[in-house]
C-alpha cells in the first residue's frame, strides 16, 4: 500500500494529530485539500447509505416487534 | 436500524453476518436495558454493542482462522469494475482494504453521523485517536485511489487510476 508508511502511522497515533481540526477535519494535519476530503466523504456516505436504505430483513423486524411486546408486560 | 445494519456490513463485509450481528445486538440491548442510561444516546449505545460483539467474536475466530482479514478483503475486492460505476467500485474495494480501526472511525464520523466525541466513546478510545484514524483513513484512500495527483483539480474524475 503506497503512500503511508507504518512508521508515520505511529507518529500520528502518538499525538501529532488531535491538536487541530474540528468536525469535517479540514485541518492541515492530513494534507488533503477540502475538495478531496469532500470527495472522499461523499463516497463513504454513498457506500454506507446504499446499505442503510435497504429494507430491514423481515426476521429482524419481527424480532424487534417481539421484544417490544415482551417489554409491555 | 438501517444504519446499524450498514455499520455491521462495513465491519464484517457480509450482509448475512451483519444481520446476525444486528440480531445479537438487539438481544443484548434488550437484556441489558437497565444498564442504558436514560437520556444518553441510544443510537451510540447500540453501535457500541454491535462493534464490541463483532470484535470479540473476531478475536475468538482469529485464533482459528489466521487470515480472516485477507480473505475478507479478497472476497469484497474481487467484484469486477463495471463501466459507469468504476469509481464506486474502486472506492468500495479500497475501503475494505484500509485497517479495520481506520475504516470504523471513518464510517462512524463520515457516514453514520456521529461526532468525534461519540465515535471515541463507541470505540472506547480517545478523541484524538479517532481524529487521527479518520485522517489516516482519508490519506490512505487518497493514496490507494491515486487521488493526490488530482488534488486541486476536479477530484471527481479519473478515479480509475487505482494504486
Amino acid at each position: 500500500m503506497p503512500g503511508v508508511s507504518k512508521k508515520m502511522d505511529h507518529a500520528v497515533e502518538n499525538g501529532a494529530a488531535g491538536t487541530s481540526g474540528e468536525t469535517q477535519g479540514a485541518g492541515p494535519d492530513n494534507g488533503l485539500t477540502p475538495t478531496l476530503q469532500a470527495h472522499i466523504g461523499r463516497h463513504v456516505r454513498a457506500v454506507f447509505d446504499e446499505v442503510a436504505r435497504e429494507p430491514i430483513p423481515e426476521h429482524l423486524l419481527r424480532l424487534l416487534k417481539d421484544l417490544e411486546q415482551s417489554g409491555d408486560k | 436500524m438501517g444504519s446499524l445494519r450498514a455499520f455491521g456490513v462495513s465491519l464484517c463485509g457480509d450482509k448475512e453476518r451483519a444481520d446476525d450481528l444486528v440480531q445479537e445486538t438487539l438481544f443484548k440491548a434488550w437484556n441489558h436495558l437497565d444498564s442504558f442510561k436514560e437520556g444518553t444516546n441510544l443510537k451510540a449505545w447500540l453501535f457500541t454493542i454491535l462493534r464490541n460483539t463483532y470484535f470479540s467474536e473476531r478475536r475468538k475466530r482469529r485464533r482459528e482462522v489466521e487470515d480472516a482479514d485477507g480473505s475478507y478483503a479478497a472476497r469484497l475486492a474481487t467484484h469486477p469494475a463495471q463501466h459507469g460505476h468504476m469509481d464506486m467500485q474502486d472506492f468500495r474495494a479500497a475501503l475494505v482494504r484500509i485497517p479495520d480501526d481506520q475504516r470504523e472511525a471513518l464510517i462512524l464520523v463520515g457516514a453514520a453521523g456521529f461526532s468525534y466525541e461519540e465515535a471515541a466513546e463507541i470505540c472506547g478510545c480517545a478523541v484524538g485517536t479517532i481524529k487521527s484514524r479518520v485522517n489516516r483513513a482519508r490519506n490512505r484512500l487518497a493514496g490507494m485511489l491515486g487521488l493526490e495527483e488530482l488534488d486541486n483539480d476536479s477530484a471527481s474524475e479519473g478515479l480509475s487510476k487505482t494504486a
